[in-house]
């Protein structure tokens, strides 16, 4: 019997905050991203994070959700009649039965930044796997303009998912391989995934190491982003969201390119930035249930 | 509500202008652009009827016009190469841009009718020689159909053409007018309707329809809302009214715009003096222009502005045809020229069908931006 393996297939993932007690909260809420590639759900304690699933989305919206909340919420002792409003984004947004409301990810990824990094945000580049997205916002999250890449899956999650198959790279290591090379190869020319991926194999034909492929495509993703931060300018502080901003080999490329580095993630910060869609929406879930109890 | 009949005579335009053939026993040309002096075809008896967009994806035109001329062009092309105009007599175009003269040629060569004419009209509506021009080519032209139809236009056939069309302009012009309440009494993609129904239609018809509109919107109850966003459009060609009514489904409403299935088509009308084909060509040249002619300064830059401001808009949705160069080179200033003035902007290239899912997440992500809080 063979094993297939897939390499692009990422791990699942939820975490519980240790020093949040839910029954003290007085305000539970949660927003879940159900994005193109991963569904995510983080739970609100009042304005504390208290869990959080990370899951592949699957073919439909309504069941990714419940499974990233279910995820989420496994072994806290929450049920979701605790949750008391649920705000849906991401490009299933409009789908997801028990959300009290839908709100887009950009709004979302913005006010997620503003709590995550703080009110000093006011750029904010999200990665996600079908789609990029740069956003800027103002002292209190606000969106005040921002711009999508084009109708391609070039320069998203889902590329990197196809160079890490074809070079058999598990996805999580891509970032630190595409580093380990001694010159820093041109970046693949292609903008188009499909074709991308014909001249990576051409590539490895030429007799190119992997480590040297992925540097290009690397290298290629953080270009095309670049293109996009400039079209809407680079406002100081800059910070990165989405799947790929957990890609050390693009994220420095991109630093190098831009001139600018990306605040960190703040030390004592345990979750993860490919949550800030949701942790926004979590955010506005607790804003709107705020505003409904004081209308009665 | 009449206004149905004009969503009607949208949807059902070929049905409309057969029932009209038979009925009155005349020719229909197809024009190409909204700088094809149309009086001068009335006058002739015959009924102009625009070519617009299907929105239906097709395969027929990548034989004849490459596959970066415009959605536009391409979708215009690919209905005449399929049959969908075979009741059409003759065909013209205002010369305007390269992609759509191109998609009249490739239809000329490869659906013959009996009468087709390219007429020029001024690339540089600035210039001083613009009106002599346009004379000179709406002279020419008036031959022509004259030729085809082997019998004169008169003066009198001609100032009838021209009231019938003023008052078109005018009707138009004043439900416009309407769209600055709060709420308006009606919606954008309902205003573009009554813009392209009157582009596919008999005036003289049409102009009935407007004034029962008229009538009928001040009692309106299914209007939309109050408070709701007041957008404006501006750009390229658009038909895609399904588009627009997406749109006014989030919790906006289009109050204003500058299409050429809109404003620009009717805004101004032909000031009548004794020499009517001056008149009528005059009428040409002063119109919002196109940016295919708007050269150097922009007289297009000043109409959307006095819109923006007498219309009360909070944000504009620049439409663009893919691969539509004027519109390209006239979007970065236009940005600018908004935000100077406090209002920001929604860049979206519109494409033979549009991507209905990356668009919902703009469209809405403007809106939410443009509300003062989000929730």
């Amino acid at each position: 019997m063979t094993t297939q393996v897939e390499y692009w297939r990422w791990t699942e993932s939820r975490y519980t905050n240790p020093e949040v007690d839910w029954r003290k909260a007085s305000t539970i809420t949660a927003g879940i991203d159900v994005g193109s590639v991963s569904s995510k759900a983080a739970v609100l304690a009042d304005n504390e994070i208290l869990a959080y699933g990370l899951m592949r989305t699957g073919s439909n919206s309504p069941d990714s959700a419940l499974n990233a909340i279910n995820r989420a919420i496994e072994g806290t002792g929450l049920t979701m009649k605790d949750i008391k409003f649920i705000v849906g984004t991401g490009y299933g947004r409009i789908n997801i039965p028990f959300a009290g409301k839908a709100i887009t990810e950009i709004a979302c990824h913005a006010r997620g930044a503003n709590y995550i990094w703080g009110p000093v945000v006011r750029t904010i580049l999200d990665m996600g796997g079908q789609d990029c997205k740069a956003i800027h916002c103002d002292e209190k999250g606000k969106v005040t303009a921002f711009l999508m890449n084009d109708k391609c899956a070039a320069g998203t999650g889902r590329g990197m998912e196809v160079f890490a198959d074809l070079l058999q790279v598990p996805i999580t290591q891509v970032g630190e391989m595409s580093l380990q090379v001694d010159k820093e190869p041109p970046p693949v020319s292609s903008t188009c995934v499909v074709f991308a991926k014909s001249e990576g194999i051409g590539l490895l034909r030429q007799g190119w190491s992997k480590n040297m492929v992925l540097a290009a495509y690397c290298s290629a993703m953080a270009h095309r982003v670049v293109t996009l931060l400039e079209r809407i300018g680079m406002e100081k502080e800059f910070v990165l969201t989405g799947g790929i901003s957990k890609n050390i080999g693009v994220v420095s490329r991109l630093e190098k390119e831009l001139g600018i580095q990306a605040v960190p993630l703040p030390k004592d910060q345990k979750f993860d930035p490919q949550l800030a869609g949701a942790i926004g929406g979590a955010l506005f879930a607790r804003d709107l249930l705020a505003k409904s109890r004081k209308a009665f | 509500m009449t206004l149905d009949r004009a969503k009607e005579i949208v949807t059902n335009r070929h049905d409309y202008a057969r029932e009209w053939k038979k009925k009155t026993g005349s020719k229909v040309m197809g024009y190409f652009c909204t700088y094809v002096p149309e009086e001068i075809v009335y006058a002739a008896g015959v009924l102009p009827v625009r070519v617009i967009g299907s929105h239906e994806a097709q395969s027929y035109t990548e034989p004849h016009i490459y596959a970066m001329f415009c959605p536009f062009s391409r979708d215009v092309l690919a209905q005449g190469l399929r049959g969908k105009y075979d009741y059409l007599d003759g065909i013209m175009i205002g010369h305007s841009c390269l992609h759509l003269r191109q998609a009249f040629g490739a239809w000329m060569t490869n659906v013959p009718a009996s009468f087709s004419y390219y007429m020029y009209t001024p690339a540089k509506i600035q210039s001083p020689h613009a009106k002599e021009l346009m004379l000179a080519e709406t002279i020419e032209f008036k031959k022509a159909v004259e030729n085809w139809l082997g019998r004169p236009i008169t003066d009198g056939a001609l100032d009838k053409s021209i009231e019938v069309y003023n008052t078109n302009r005018r009707l138009l012009k004043q439900i416009y007018e309407l769209r600055k309440a709060d709420p308006p009494p009606l919606f954008g993609s309902e205003a573009i309707e009554l813009v392209l129904s009157s582009q596919l239609s008999d005036k003289a018809e049409h102009n009935k329809i407007l004034e029962s509109v008229l009538k009928e919107l001040p009692q309106r109850r299914n209007g939309p809302q109050g408070g709701n966003i007041r957008l404006m459009i501006i750009g390229s060609e658009d038909d895609d009214t399904n588009f627009l009514r997406y749109v006014e489904g989030l919790g906006a409403t289009i109050v204003a715009d500058e299409h050429c299935t809109g404003s620009r088509y009717f805004w101004n009308e032909t000031i009548p003096e004794k020499d009517r084909l001056r008149a009528i060509g005059n009428r040409y040249v002063n119109r919002p222009p196109c940016p295919t002619k708007d050269w150097e300064s922009r007289r297009r830059f000043v109409h959307i502005m006095n819109m923006a401001k007498e219309y009360n808009i909070q944000g504009a949705i620049l439409v663009q045809q893919k691969f539509c160069d004027p519109h390209e080179f006239d979007i970065p200033p236009l940005k600018a020229l908004l935000e100077k003035n406090g209002i920001p902007s929604l860049f979206l290239e519109f494409d033979i069908t549009v991507p209905i899912g990356q668009f919902r997440t703009r469209v809405e992500a403007f809106l939410e931006m443009l509300q003062l809080e989000v929730v």
